[in-house]
This record gives structure tokens, sequence and C-alpha cells, in this order.
């Protein structure tokens, strides 16, 4: 693990929130646009995590540890949202 | 870097915690590991403690029978407390009143109906369980002590202060009235305005915390410390129980925090969540309360299943029928606890095809529960039962969890439910199978009540209390299934009912008196019962009973191991690996502590310290209302009451984190699925996997409340994405810095890590000023907390996510102070673990910053 | 789930009779004594069984050899048994889908609900401490509904303040008040007479007053009172969207102002 590495990956987050607020002014329908723009996240945070929390050298059991935290979440968020449509 | 070998991690750096040093000896535990090579190093440990009898000894101690014993008092304590309220209950109940012939009046009825079924849930039956956990747990896996003992001690402590902050919250114009279920918009000042009611909800909010810290504490102890040869599959029932109730704590009590966060928010600072005019806010509590709500029903039955199985196998003289199946069953019913929250709900607004799904998965969850009492039922074919007091509660609690389970599946038929809903249906159901649990802990009691004092309870005594409380349990509920005509919680019921209810309220009177034969019981024989010796029961198999009653403070005479198919134990020095030589010489700390410290430490007065800081913070910031404390003396109590206790949290924390303390050293034995990993690492994991429920529970709030608005109707409170963006740039880059900081704690660069851990403080600074600026000018445009619901959750949203920020800076201006004193070189683990948070806390704004910003 | 194979076996099922369809109140006592029937059984015979062997397997009593008892610090295992354990499972499992699938037929004719054109509809507004009752001329009832005999009523409830629940038991109705939604529920009497109404959820100082009464009229009888509402709606009608605080006349009114 290098530092070059770390660099590059700060580059590309960087780079990567800079696009997602020109999504925004890009003049795209709306659910297109939100589309984008949660998968820009996504992909940031799965960076952070993967390289930065170096999540990749670890036990997999740590990532599955927080994906069940987050799978309880996402429950609850769509499955309540779900119910009052 | 990333992967240290087990043992090699030297921490003793306190504050590396998110929580401001709250988890702090996670350093210590595994950071100085010493290995005691000598059984005299244990009993120095012991002269240097103090005795049983010493009143001292029960405010400093972290050891976890100690702990045990101070839960299960304590817990009795608000047993009898919930009891008492509970009489009152019933002695109103005794016959139809109307306004002018009602005992208590209408609003004290409320508050005690509410505050019994508070202090019965939260106060008395899971820390009555976790009582046996704590002392129990580390002795069946093996362990000298938890991971982080001085952390179960503050969870205790924690405990402690919040039910004596619910018990100040009377004294304030009155207790929360709105039930224990706490349903929006009766929840929030409009319709509770008492002092007391924010009182009650910052108690349960410090309760939540007492039980995130103690989750924390038990994961990671159960799954890295266990003795070698105990895997997963192998660990006794009871321990499996626990096992599985800390995890579904974990999730479902940081929904409950999140709930509770925004609650507490919307009475002391006026947003608006849950207000009459917020567009579902009675549905946004529901969904957040029953999300927890459903899982907390097994977290109070799990323990007592586990105790069932326990004492089942040894009064019966059998193993468990089906025992693999007896833990996938219970393993399932864990798992599928977080999908069934809205059987909760049926004639609330949700849609067939929720409401045909949520009528599935509770018979899903119900059928694991007819093997498990199978399985018990068939253990005992074949057996030899000895009818002693444990097995008769135990047997008596299985009578009853048949009754309760049966009247639950009259439950899952919608077409029934919808008239039960509301009626003493449900409350004789839920007591049948609550109190049914109870019954099984009380069994549990009396089983470990010879270990935990070394003398036997008097069998006589033990029998009479059983059969006096099985006659007042079904007097006092079975009348309950025949009158389920009432309306719950109204006094004003039809006069053709009253035979029942007097019927129950006498039950009420004799299963509590009852209680008074075993207080007298266990009084009287702790004190002067007969000695027994390591083993009072025959055919009992787990290791509690291998050991003395009570057990020594480091509980085993070797290291435990079941490497030959059974227990026995090995010298301790054998265990050592290469790693302790690394750890002696981690950190400057760690160097002047000399010889004859290294033995386990057991006593820390901090956790106490951190108990009374945070109770006086909570007692005064419940004075708050719409964000500003009331005029007068009054007020000016309240904000100093407040400032008080913060600088004592504060304080205490910081000394708890700078005291020398040694945990128990890391184990070689079974740690999956965590093996090769230090107790610290796992520990944060695990924390910030309940942090992501609780961010989970910010954003789940708001998406609800978004969609319940109408999404695309809902404009994002910041007209302008740049200070936004210009924030996302801040916190990328400090995250940047941090992991800068650890590279070059890696290399021995002590300017480098300076350097970095101050360049992460500055832009951590100057993402709090970006917002401060960003705030004031909304402010200015007259946008407050409590100017509309979308307000309410973009200025809260980020204010939690901001109070994340504010900690790691704290946190951060603690390592870089002792990165310039030359720390952290040796040992970078304070830092690796620093960084997993402050990463986490920029993912967190990852997902923020669009959907408050842009979208 | 609503596939045609399964609408159509329950369309097969209720001509059968097996789901029960009519009032509300005659489906609920049909499914509450078939659950009490063999709830009662099951618990008859399970809990038999279990006292029976605890008899039979007591200490002393003669059975059992101590050959293969548990011992101290042994690793856990499980005892045999399985085939027995299934079994059981696998009936109780039977039994327990089969009856909550039984119900779910029931449970959709319940929410299908009446036709809109065969129904009169009600609002319901609950509010501390009380309930008012909205017709479709406008005219606002305080603390009492009247509806003919026979006919379908569809309520829409919601509430003016906190959660409460409306509930009529005779009736078997049900469903939550909740401020700012809507939740929809019907019922048909088939007999004329007062039944009583009740609020089933924690509402605050007057919950366990919070009553109203349903008058179940001959339908000629309501039409000639329905008719007597005409004409005098435009004020009262206006009136009942903000007659939150005009609740003077109910009891749990008067008993917040003795206890407050
Ligand atoms: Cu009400």
């Amino acid at each position: 693990m290098n530092t070059k590495l770390y660099t590059v990956i700060y580059v590309v987050l960087f780079v990567s929130a800079t696009v997602q607020v020109l999504v925004e002014f890009a003049g795209l329908a709306y659910w297109t646009a939100f589309a984008l723009i949660i998968v820009l996240s996504a992909m940031k945070a799965v960076l952070v995590a993967a390289y930065f929390q170096h999540l990749r050298w670890e036990p997999r059991s740590l990532t599955y540890l927080i994906g069940i935290g987050l799978a309880a979440a996402l429950a609850l968020t769509f499955a309540a949202s779900y119910s009052i449509l | 870097m990333t992967d240290s070998a087990p043992g090699s991690g030297g921490r003793d750096d306190p504050a590396h915690r998110p929580d401001g040093g709250q988890q702090a000896d996670a350093s210590t535990a595994a950071g100085e590991l010493t290995v005691p090579a000598r059984k005299s190093d244990y009993e120095e440990a012991a002269s240097e403690f103090p005795s049983m009898g010493s009143i001292r000894r029960w405010f400093v101690t972290t050891n976890h029978k100690d702990v045990g014993i101070l839960y299960i008092v304590t817990s009795l304590f608000f047993l009898v407390l919930g009891g008492v309220l509970a009489w009152l209950l019933r002695i109103q109940l005794w016959a139809p009143r109307t306004p002018t012939t009602t005992v208590l009046e209408p609003l004290a009825y409320n508050q005690a109906v509410s505050a019994h079924g508070l202090i019965m849930v939260f106060w008395f039956l899971s820390p009555f369980a976790f009582g046996f956990a704590n002392y129990v747990v580390p002795l069946q896996i093996g362990a000298k002590d938890l991971a982080f003992p001085r952390l179960n001690a503050l969870s205790y402590w924690l405990y402690l202060f919040s039910g004596i902050l619910f018990g100040v919250s009377f004294f304030q114009g009155g207790t929360f009235a709105g039930g224990w279920t706490m349903y929006a918009p009766l929840n929030v000042p409009t319709f509770t305005p008492d002092v007391g009611a924010s009182t009650a909800v910052l108690a349960l909010t410090l309760f939540v915390a007492s039980v995130t810290v103690s989750s924390v504490n038990f994961l990671t102890s159960m799954h890295t410390m266990r003795a070698e040869g105990l895997t997963l599959r192998k660990l006794p029932l009871f321990t499996w129980s626990i096992l599985l109730t800390v995890w579904m704590m974990l999730f479902a009590f940081a929904a409950l925090l999140a709930a509770l966060i925004i609650l507490s928010s919307d009475r002391l600072l006026g947003t608006t969540y849950f207000a009459l005019e917020s567009p579902a806010g009675s549905m946004l509590w529901a969904h957040l309360f029953w999300f927890f709500g459903h899982p907390e029903v097994y977290i109070v039955f799990f323990p007592a299943l586990g105790v069932m199985a326990e004492v089942f196998q040894t009064f019966t003289g059998r193993r468990i029928v089906g025992r693999k199946w007896f833990i996938a069953a219970m393993v399932l019913v864990a798992l599928q606890s977080f999908v069934v929250w809205m059987h909760h709900m049926f004639l609330t607004t949700i849609n067939l095809q929720i409401k045909t799904l949520f009528m599935i998965t509770p018979i899903g969850i119900s059928l694991p529960f007819d093997l498990m009492v199978f399985a018990l039922i068939y253990t005992m074919l074949k057996g030899k039962i000895r009818f002693t007091t444990p097995f008769l509660f135990v047997f008596g609690a299985l009578l009853l969890f048949i009754i309760g389970g049966i009247t639950g599946v009259f439950l899952g038929a919608i077409v029934l439910d919808y008239e039960f809903r509301g009626t003493y249906w449900v409350v004789a159901h839920f007591h049948y199978v609550m109190v049914g649990g109870v019954t099984a802990l009380v069994g549990g009691l009396y089983y470990w009540f010879p270990k935990m004092t070394g003398r036997m309870y008097d069998e006589f005594l033990g029998k009479l209390h059983f059969g006096v409380y099985f006659v007042g349990f079904n007097l006092l509920y079975f009348p309950l299934f025949v009158a389920w005509e009432t309306p719950r919680r109204v006094f004003d019921y039809s006069a053709g009912l009253q035979v029942w209810h007097q019927l129950a309220t006498v039950g009420a009177f004799v299963l509590g008196l009852s209680f008074l034969i075993m207080f007298y019981n266990l009084t009287k024989s702790a004190l002067s019962g007969d000695p027994v010796g390591d083993n009072p029961w025959e055919y009992a198999t787990t290791a509690e009973w291998a050991v003395p009653s009570p057990p020594p403070l480091e509980n085993f005479p070797g290291l435990p191991t079941y490497r030959d198919g059974s227990l026995g134990f090995r010298e301790e020095s054998t265990a050592t690996d290469g790693g302790v030589a690394t750890a002696e010489a981690a950190t400057p700390s760690a160097a002047h502590h000399d010889e004859r410290e290294e033995h386990v430490s057991h006593a820390s007065f901090w956790p106490f310290v951190v108990g009374a800081g945070t109770f006086l913070l909570f007692l005064g910031l419940s004075g708050l209302r719409d964000a500003s404390f009331p005029e007068g003396i009054l007020g000016s109590a309240y904000l100093g009451t407040a400032a008080l206790g913060g600088v004592v949290t504060l304080g205490s924390l910081v000394f708890m984190g700078l005291e020398p303390f040694h945990g128990p050293a890391l184990a070689d034995g079974e740690a999956w699925p965590f093996d090769g990993l230090e107790y610290g690492k796992v520990g944060m994991w695990i924390f910030l996997a309940s942090d992501v429920v609780l961010f989970g529970g910010f954003i789940g709030a708001y998406v609800f409340t978004r969609v319940a608005f109408g999404w695309t109707l809902w404009e994002p409170i910041p007209e302008n994405p740049v200070p936004g963006l210009v924030n996302t740039y801040l916190l990328l880059t400090s995250s940047f810095t941090v992991v800068l900081a650890l590279v070059a704690a890696e290399k021995r660069n002590r300017p480098g890590l300076v350097a970095s851990l101050v360049a992460t403080f500055l832009l951590g600074v100057g993402f709090l000023g970006n917002k401060a600026i960003e705030w004031n000018h909304l402010f200015h445009e007259g946008l407050w907390l409590s100017s509309n619901v979308r307000a309410s959750t973009f200025f809260l949203t980020t204010g939690l996510h901001a109070a994340h920020v504010i900690v790691g800076l704290v946190v951060t201006l603690y390592l870089a102070a002792r990165a310039w004193r030359g720390a952290y070189l040796e040992d970078s683990s304070s830092v690796e673990y620093f960084g997993l948070y402050w990463h986490f806390v920029d993912i967190v704004w990852l997902f923020l910053f669009p959907l408050f910003y842009i979208l | 789930m609503s596939t045609t194979t399964t609408d159509v076996g329950l369309d097969v099922l209720a001509q059968t009779g097996l789901i029960p369809r009519g009032t509300r109140a005659f489906v609920f006592e049909r499914i509450f004594e078939v659950f009490l029937a063999l709830g009662t059984a099951v618990g008859v015979v399970v809990i038999g069984y279990m006292l029976y062997n605890a008899y039979k397997y007591r200490a002393g009593g003669g059975r059992g050899s101590d050959a293969d008892r548990p011992v101290l610090g042994e690793l856990p295992t499980g005892s045999g048994g399985g085939r027995k354990l299934f079994t059981s499972f696998f009936l109780s499992t039977v039994v327990v889908i089969s009856l909550v699938s039984w119900t779910y037929g029931t449970l959709l004719f319940v929410e299908e609900g009446p036709e809109a054109e065969d129904a009169m509809e009600v609002r319901v507004e609950g509010y501390q401490f009380g309930w008012r009752f909205v017709y479709p001329n406008g005219h606002t009832e305080d603390g009492t509904l009247y509806v003919p005999r026979n006919e379908s009523v569809r309520l829409v409830v919601t509430s003016d303040d906190v959660f409460h629940n409306f509930g009529v038991p005779e009736l078997r109705v049900k469903t939550d008040a909740i401020p700012g939604q809507e939740t929809e529920t019907w019922f048909r009497a088939e007999e004329t007479g007062n039944y009583s109404a009740q609020c089933y959820e924690l509402c605050g100082a007057g919950h366990s007053f919070m009553t109203a009464t349903v008058v179940v009229m001959e339908p000629e009888e309501y039409e000639a009172w329905y008719e007597s509402t005409e004409g005098n709606e435009s004020e009262t009608g206006n009136a009942s969207t903000t007659a939150g605080a005009t609740a003077e006349s109910d009891l749990g009114g008067a008993l917040v102002e003795v206890a407050g």
C-alpha cells in the first residue's frame, strides 16, 4: 500500500464529486439525474471503504457486517416508503 | 500495514474513539498486553482490589461478575417499581371508573400505564437478563472478562443513571403519559407539555447509549475471546441466545436511537418531524418505533429461551433434542425479526401488498418457535427429571409460553387482528409471552444463585415461591383473555367484565407478593445458606460449574481449552505468542508501567463518573423547549446543570482515557468470523455497523417524509449546492490526510504524522466553519429548525453529521498532541481506528450532500 | 399474489361456504370460533403431553438408565429424537399455515369492501376527546353516528390532533384515526339499536371516555332523518373543518376541564 495509490483514489473521488454537481446542471430528466447522482455517491463510498478503510485487505466478514447494517437501514427506508404509496 | 498480527496491537490511546474515549480501553485491552504467567499474579490482583464487603468495590469494579450482580440487583429494584405501578393500574381497574370515581386521575393513570411499560421492558427485563449474561457468558466462553471491562462498567452506570433520570421525570410536572409505544404526535410537547415527558425520553436515550456500548462489548468478546475448540456451533445454548440477542440489540437499538434523537429534537429544539403538520409524522414514528419494537420482543425473550434450554438440560439430565436445529431456529428468528414490524400497523394506511407481506413474515417467524418448544418438550423424554425450583420455573415458563404462542397465532390472522387491535387480547397475549420469559429468568436466578453466592437457597421456600407465583400469574393474566373486549389503557370498561378484572387484580397482588418470598429466601440464603461446592447440580455441563462458587476474580485456574473435546486448563505461559514482546514496548505510557502492574486491572472509578456526568447533562437538557431554556432562576438551574454535566462527562472521559488500565489479554482461541483481528478493530467496526443503522434511520426518516410530502415537490433547503460541494472537497481531503497520517506513522515519520493530523484538524474546522456560515445565512433568510419539516430534516440530519465531525476533531486534537510527544510510531493502530471512524463520517457525507443539496 | 388461479380458487372456496362472508361481525365470529376451538385443542394436547412426560420421567420414577447423561465440561451436543421433532414441527406448520391462509381469503373480502355505489359514506373525525361524523351532504353530527339498517356504510377516518383509533366492538369494525391520513373501513348492521363506539389508541387524559354512539335505524326512518338535515348545512358543514375546539358537549372534553 503506498501513497501513490491513495493519491489516485483521492483524485478520482475529488473529480467524481465535481461531476456529481455538474450532472445536476446538465439539464437531464430528474430521475435520470437522480440515478446518476446516487450511483456516483455509491461509487465514491465504495472507493473510500475499500481503499481508505482498507476493507479490500481485511477479512470479508467486516464487509458483511457493514452490509447487514446497510441492508437493515435500506429495508426500513424502502418498505416504509412503499407502504404509504 | 493493515494486517496486524493478533496480539501485536499495542494501543494505549484513549481518545481514538468516535465516542470520545468511551471505548478507550479498547486500546489498553489488547494494548499493554501481558499474560500473567503465574498464579501469584492473579492473587496479587485480588489483594489490591477492594473486597466484596467494601462499598468502594461496587463503585470501581469492572469485573464482569460484579457488574452482573449489580445489573441483577438494580433490575430487581426496577421490577418492584414497575410492579407497584402495575398495582396502581389494577386498583384503578377494580371497577369501571367514571371521571368522578377514579383512584388515579386520568392523566396520572396514563403516566402509570406508560411508566409501567417503559420500566418493565427497558429497565427491568433486558437488564435482568444481562445480569446473567454478564456473569455467565465470559465463563461459558472461557474468557477472564469481557474485551473492554471499563466499558462494561460504563454500560452499567449509564443504565443505572438512566433509570434514576426516569425516576426524576415523575417530579417534573409528571412523566411521559403517551404509552410505552410513544405514538406521535401525542409524544410532542403540543400534547404532552410536561418537562418530565422530555426527561423520560432523554432517560430512554441514555439507556440506549448503555445498550449500544454493551452490545459492542459483548459482540467483540463473544466473537474473539472464545477458548480454543469452542467454535460458534459448540457454544452453550444460553450463550447462543445472548449472542443473537446482542446482534439484534446492535441494530434494533440503533434504529430506536435514531427515533429517540429525532423525538428529543422535536421536544427540545422544536423540529417538526412528528408534529401535527408533518406530512406523515404519526406513520414515521410508528415505522421507526416498530422497526425497533419487534426485534425488541425477541431481545427480551431470547435470554429466557437460553435459560430454559440450560435448565432443561441440567434437570432432565438429557442433552437438548435437535440442538443444532434449535440454534438454527434462533438464528432464523433473529434474522426475520427485522422484517415483521408492520404487523403492528395493520389498521394504518399501509397498502394491501404490504399487509400481505407482513402477514406472511410473522408466520414465518412463529414456526421456528414451535420447533424450539417441541425440542424442549422432547428433551424430557427418557430424562431423569428433578423438580427443583429452577426447573419448576422454566417448566412453568414453557407452559405459559405455549399459551402465549397459541394466542399469538390469533393475531397473525389479520381479520382477527383488526378486532384485537387495542384490546386486552393483546395485553394478555404479550404478558403471557414476556412475563412468561420473566418466569424463566427467575428460574435462572435460582439456578445461578449458588454460583454467585457460594450458598444454596432454601428449596422449600423456592418451591413455595413458584406455587404462589404460578397461581398469581394465571389469576392475573388469564381473565384478561376472557375480558378481551376491554379497550387497552381504558379504565371505563363495560360493567359485565368487572368480575374478570377483579380476579386479575387479586392475581396481581398474589403475583407481586410472591416475590417477597424470593427476596426473603435469597437474602437470607446469601448470608447464611448452606455452602456449596463448584457444582451443586448433577448433569450441569457448562464451564461456570467447573470453577469455584463464586469464581475467583479471573475465573479459571489456567487457560481454558476444549482442544481435547472437553474442558481442560493449560498453563498460561504457553499461550503467549510473539505478539507480546512487541506490545510491551508499544508506547511511551506502556514503557513506564513497571513490572508489578502487569496483571489485569479490575478497578476504575471513571465509568461511574461518566455515568453521573451524563445524568446531569441530560437532566439539564430536559429543561429545553424550542431550543431555549425557560426564563429566570429555573432556566439558569437547568442550564447550569447541563453545563456541569457536560464538563464532568468530557473530563471523566479524558481521565478514563489517560488512566493506565490493563484489559484481558488477546486470546488465541476461536475468533470466527473475525480471526486475526484485534479487539479494538472488531469493536470499532461493530460500532460503525450500528452507526450505519443510526444514520440509516435518519436518512430513512427523511426519505419517508419526503415521499409522503411528494418527492419532487420538495425543494432542497440550500438554494446553492456550492457550499455543500466545498464541504465535500474538504472532507474528502481530510480523509486523504488521515490516510497520509497512517502511512507516516507506519514509516515512523513523526513530523509527517503530526503534520497530517494537524491538516486533518484544520480541514475539519474548515468544514464546520463553512457549515456555520451557511447555517447563519439560512437563519437570516428566516429558515431554522422549526420552520417546516424540510428545514427540520436538513438541519437535524446534517447536524447529527456535524456532531460526528466535532467528536472526530476532538479525537484528532488528542492524537496530534500525543503524536507530537512521539506516540503511535511503534504502534499505529490508534491512528488506524480513528481513520475508520473518520472515513465513515466522510462516507455519510457523500450521501447527505446529494440528498440534501442537489436532489 | 392475486393471480387468476388464486382468485378462482378463492371464489370456489367462497361458494362452498368455507370462507365466511357477510357482515364484519359474522366474519369475525366465525373465524374466532374456529381459532378458539383449534387453539384450545392444540393447547390441551401439547400441555397435556408435556405434563404427562414430566411426570413419567420424574427422577425416582424408575425410568431411564444412567448411561449417557451429560457430563461437566463436555462440548455441547444434541440428543437424538430428530424425527419426532420434525414430525411435530411439520404438523404445527401445516396447522398454522392453513389456518392463516384460510383467513386470507376473508381478508381480501374485507379489504375489498362493498361496491362504492352500494354503500353510503361517512367521514369520521377524531379529536381530543370525541368523534365527529360528516355526511355527504355536509351535515355534521358530534358524538352520534346515524346509519340505516342493512346498508353497507363506508367510513373514511381521520384525526384532527393525535393518533386515535375508531372502533365499534359489536359491529366488529375498527380502524386507526391518524392526523393527516385517511383510513377506510366499512360495516353493515343487521339490527336496529344503539351501539357504542370507542377510542382504541391512547390519546390523552380523556382517552377512557372518548366514546360515541352508533344509532342503527330502519332505512325509512334514516331517510327521513337525513332529509331533515338538508338545508341547514351550509354553516355547519363549513364549521366542521375547524370544529376541533367546539367539543364542549363531549364527556371527555368536560373531563379534561375537571382533571386539567
Ligand atoms: Cu382517542
